[in-house]
């Protein structure tokens, strides 16, 4: 059963994410992609200020974790960022992002060899169909002829 | 330049595709290794204080006018892109929180990020539905998929 616990959060973050490639498309179809990372960075702002009130949360951490956190939001939001510059210069959205993509194939070698993580064949085969799927799920389809 | 040398070139596009993998391949990394001695709460605090230097940065270079070539939305459009903007980053957040609790609750990064990374299939599904776009044969056939690496991911 605890096994469930930790797929029903990561469903809940691919439903979430997957509600942001329409807003995004929605904002960045009115504005730049640049005012668009800058309104969603303040609102990870507003989102923070609400967790320091509702969470109250304890600050005795150890150097490792504060260090891997914050540098998780910097790696999130460089990516984002580097992607927009790879789509500005020149590189076809349905390549680039399928490409892109691949980006849990490198978690995955980094935390089997660094971390020493242990999939079964089943999570393995699981992972590429997962990464197989990402990549087809970004492919637009060509434009209907006239 | 010659034609042949520039083929020879990593080009630009290939650059920043490849940073962009290394930067979020390496974020599901750094998640786990955080998720042993931090909540979902605290973690959301600090990766904004990760993206805050970002948020100086991109916030310079907007006030100095951005792009020249880029032509300045009628006020209402504006309004509604910083709308969709916003709730882009409240619902990012939100799903960093999920993400980063499945981590805490035990789910391995090598299982983790490939199962949230099965997003689009959110997105196309809404934007068939809202946006009215269609699908391609390969979208199809990448749904099926996604169901399947879910079930093979939790077996």
């Amino acid at each position: 059963m605890s096994s469930m616990v930790w797929l029903g959060y990561a469903v809940l973050a691919l439903v979430l994410w997957g509600f942001t490639g329409v807003t995004q498309k929605l904002s960045t179809n009115r504005i730049s992609s640049e005012r668009s990372f800058l309104w969603f960075c303040w609102a990870m702002v507003a989102l923070s200020a609400v967790v320091v009130v509702i969470a109250r949360p304890h600050w005795g951490l150890g150097t490792l974790v504060v260090v891997c956190s914050i540098a998780g939001g910097t790696l999130n939001g460089l990516g984002a960022w580097t992607s927009f510059r790879a789509l500005e210069s020149g590189g076809k959205a349905s390549i680039v992002i399928s490409l892109i993509s691949l980006f849990p194939l490198l978690t995955v070698v980094l935390a089997v060899a660094l971390l020493h993580e242990r999939l079964t064949w089943m999570q393995t085969a699981g992972a590429v169909v997962a990464i197989a799927a990402a990549i087809l799920l970004s492919l637009e389809p060509a434009p209907a002829q006239a | 330049m010659s034609e042949a040398s520039q083929k020879r070139r990593l080009p630009v596009w290939l650059f920043w595709s490849l940073i962009t993998i290394v930067f979020w391949g390496t974020w599901g990394l750094v998640s786990k290794i955080a998720s042993n001695g931090v909540d979902a709460w605290m973690n959301q605090l600090l990766f904004t204080v990760g993206i805050a230097p970002l948020l100086v940065l991109v916030g310079w270079k907007v006030s100095r006018g951005g792009n020249p070539g880029e032509s300045a939305p009628r006020s209402d459009a504006r309004r509604k892109g910083v709308f969709w903007a916003f709730l882009t980053g409240i619902l990012g957040g939100v799903g960093n929180m999920a993400y980063f609790e499945a981590m805490v609750k035990g789910g391995k990064a090598s299982v983790v990020t490939p199962v949230t990374a099965l997003f689009p299939m959110v997105t196309v599904l809404l934007a068939l539905v809202f946006l009215k776009e269609r699908l391609g044969r390969t979208q199809w056939i990448g749904l099926a998929l996604a169901f399947v690496a879910i079930y093979l991911l939790n077996a």
